[in-house]
């Protein structure tokens, strides 16, 4: 009953209401967990993963809040996870409450959104604290997971932790249901991905390439915590997990034995290519996408070749782990450009007017790559700023960068002005897609840097990066003040053109959410959240926060009202002088230098705000959760 | 600075081929690396040796094999008895680095 009234409150679009009755006919059949998880997705009520839905798209199509009554955006209510430190991801939403992770020590909170000022369950791990001393980039998560049930087992949160666990969770109850080891704190390798669900697997990425940690996937089985499969990013094929088939509709981008024949001897045991970013997933193809990231040490002198398959974009099998195609976008990294950014999947014609099943992938190298997602093809590839200046063009054809030797790194050199630095111009943050526009809105970083490796051991454990930076603000920023760090744009996939753009004070680190209403929502390492003209860029709404945001704003609709929430609590990789009161202004693998104003705007918290129209909620009447004494009515 | 500047051009022009390490001179598919000019083809032996100790190159493909092991006794076990054990050590039966028995 209350959702049907729900529904009927609901202003749908017209796409909406299109795919509601859609849902209304998959009702009828035997629904595996795969179509519950994209049944749910589409009820605005939920936000049940990462990116709201398996096309990772971070959009609504709510309408309630809209251009032209955003100016009305309120806080409804907040709540205070009780740990600083960076908070990353975005709380998930289903069956009427909200789930909330935390950073370490990772406690998840379970809410009622009826009175969210009660705390259903909590779920606090113990661990081993020695999991800080080897998280690179602050002891942030990305967020938590959800499986739907069966017969024979209830709903499941799950959750990574930075000890190396990945645990799972009864829903109603927060309960411990298995604990599983993934990753180990004594070999330098962490856990801060958020887990995916696919069907009944629950997907692990890793974490610790600057420890020279060899990057892997893993999938579970949700119900026991078995092992399915894990494929690793270097290495033989047969623990690269390699289809038959692979790379066969794009041969050029190389096959067979590569993660051997592009590394000198052994080197690629301790090569990176570790997954820390997004996932996401095409159930027709059966295909999941995700990123590979860096290769170990930073210094590149210490290890010839491509490096292959570090930096490269996946499309694997879900079921069988086995990678139908790979594209190696960095092949021999000279600036750690981690190649673990989000994946958002679309539907668009191209420009010879081909329907194409697409993923587009802002890169920290500063390239916006579009594949086709069913085979890997290369469809465009544009720099996200003109100022990238490591690669002037990538082939489309070939499929490779061109590099500007003049910006290159190597041992015995001091290069300078490189951009982007290794903080990309594009990091973390879980960006945006509007269907009915085509238009993606990338969270920007705009920082370049100077860059000199230096040799050093190898000790199982120990931070193996060999390379001093100093970052500062790009040239479209002020290098004296060090401001104007970030920028916000509309980016179309298949022009290659962008639709608006904008310079903000600090990166835009957390990533972007857009909604039917023409807005664009975006979270700022200053403390604001902002809400943009989609059409147009121009800034509508803000509001200032307790502290800067690291994460993506979700929404969701409860009892018929369209609430926006949001993640705060700076930290990560650009808070790492605040968050551990550095000076040095190359520490923090040289994020200290270039966010050494952050601190005159912002200081640590973490929680999540909750906005809606006239700031309306569960306490629009103040009796709702208030106490009554026994026998006394309410 | 006449003679600076033609012996300049003349570096650049014999050191083309070199000076390009652009990533579009591949020895085959998917395989493009040179060395820059001045840099080895191979790291082993020259000043750039990273000498890596195998010993060390070696724990983190222990540590998984170990971690997979623990994990296949919390699976067996749970399996078995319906409940979640952690803690291997009692788990009836655990045996470190042998494995579960078969699942009935």
């Amino acid at each position: 009953m209350h959702q049907t009234h729900r529904k009927k409150r609901h202003h749908v679009s017209r796409l909406a209401l299109a795919i509601a009755l859609g849902i209304g006919t998959l009702n009828a059949l035997p629904a595996s967990a795969n179509d519950r998880l994209v049944e749910l997705a589409q009820d605005p009520a939920n936000w049940i993963m990462t990116g709201r839905d398996y096309n990772a798209q971070n959009f609504s199509e709510m309408t309630e809040i809209n251009k032209e009554n955003v100016s009305q955006l309120r806080p409804a209510w907040s709540f205070s996870t009780g740990v600083l430190h960076g908070h990353e991801g975005t709380p998930l939403v289903v069956d009427g409450k909200m789930y909330v992770h935390t950073p370490f020590p990772n406690t998840v909170f379970a809410l009622d959104l009826d009175d969210p000022g009660t705390i259903l369950w909590q779920n606090k791990p113990q661990q081993n604290p020695t999991a800080r001393t080897v998280a690179c980039c602050d002891v942030v998560n990305r967020g938590l997971a959800y499986w739907p049930g069966d017969d024979e087992q209830g709903p499941l949160i799950f959750r990574t932790q930075l000890d190396g666990h990945i645990a799972a969770l009864d829903a109603e109850t927060g309960e411990t249901v298995w604990v599983m080891e993934n990753s180990d704190i004594r070999v330098g390798s962490t856990l801060t991905i958020a887990p995916y669900v696919i069907k009944d697997m629950v997907l692990v990425g890793s974490s610790g390439a600057e420890l020279g940690v060899r990057g892997y996937v893993t999938a579970y089985d949700v119900k026991t915590g078995e092992q399915r499969w894990r494929a690793f990013a270097t290495g033989p094929d047969e623990e690269l997990l390699l289809a038959e088939d692979f790379n066969e509709p794009n041969p050029h981008y190389g096959q067979f034995n590569l993660g051997l024949e592009t590394w000198e001897g052994d080197a690629w045991k301790i090569g990176g290519g570790t997954n820390w970013g997004w996932y996401a997933y095409d159930p027709d193809e059966d295909l999941f996408y995700y990123g590979s990231g860096n290769p170990a040490p930073w210094n590149e002198t210490m290890r010839p070749g491509d490096n292959k398959w570090t930096m490269a974009i996946w499309g694997r099998e879900a079921e069988t782990g086995l990678a139908k195609f790979a594209y190696q976008k960095t092949p021999h990294d000279e600036w750690d450009y981690a190649g673990v950014n989000v994946m958002m999947l679309s539907e668009q014609t191209d420009r010879e007017g081909n329907a194409r099943k697409l993923l587009t992938h802002p890169d920290r190298n500063g390239i916006v790559y579009t594949l086709d997602r069913t085979n890997g093809d290369l469809i465009s590839a544009d720099k996200m700023d003109d100022t990238v200046n490591w690669v002037t063009e990538v082939q489309l054809d070939t499929g490779l960068p061109v590099r500007d030797p003049e910006f290159g790194t190597r041992m015995d050199h001091m290069a300078r002005d490189i951009c982007p630095s290794a903080m990309g111009y594009h990091n973390q943050g879980h960006d945006s897609y509007d269907p009915e526009r085509e238009l993606f809105f990338l969270g920007i970083n705009h920082i370049c840097m100077d860059w000199e490796p230096f040799m050093l051991p190898y000790r199982a454990g120990q931070f193996f990066v060999g390379a001093t930076l100093n970052m500062y603000p790009g040239p479209k920023g002020d290098r004296q003040n060090g401001l104007g760090l970030g920028q916000i744009k509309a980016y179309n996939a298949i022009t290659g053109e962008m639709a608006w753009e904008h310079m903000e004070r600090f990166s835009v680190w957390g990533g972007t959410m857009a909604t039917a209403g023409g807005l664009t929502f975006y979270g700022t390492l200053d403390g604001f959240i902002k809400a943009r003209d989609s059409d147009t860029g121009d800034l509508l709404w803000k509001f200032k926060l307790p502290s800067g945001v690291i994460g993506h704003p979700m929404t969701y609709e409860h009892d018929g009202r369209q609430y926006v929430a949001i993640m705060y609590g700076v930290g990560g990789w650009p808070g790492v002088g605040l968050v551990f009161d550095l000076n040095d202004p190359t520490a923090g693998l040289g994020s200290v230098g270039a966010f050494r104003r952050l601190a005159e705007f912002t200081q640590m918290g973490g929680g999540v705000m909750v906005f809606s129209i006239d700031g309306e909620g569960p306490y629009s009447d103040p009796m709702v959760g208030e106490y009554i004494p026994e026998g006394e009515d309410a | 600075m006449k003679l600076f500047a033609y012996s300049l051009v003349a570096a650049m022009a014999f050191a083309a081929p070199a000076l390009a390490y652009d990533g579009t001179n591949c020895r085959a598919p998917g395989n493009c690396w040179e060395p820059k000019p001045d840099y080895p083809e191979r790291v082993e032996g020259s000043q750039y040796d990273p000498q890596h100790d195998p010993a060390e190159l070696s724990k983190q493909g222990e540590s998984l094999a170990q971690m997979d092991n623990r994990n296949a006794w919390r699976v067996w076990h749970k399996q078995q008895t319906g409940e979640f054990q952690y803690d291997v050590t009692r788990i009836e039966g655990y045996e470190e680095g042998a494995e579960p028995p078969a699942a009935e």
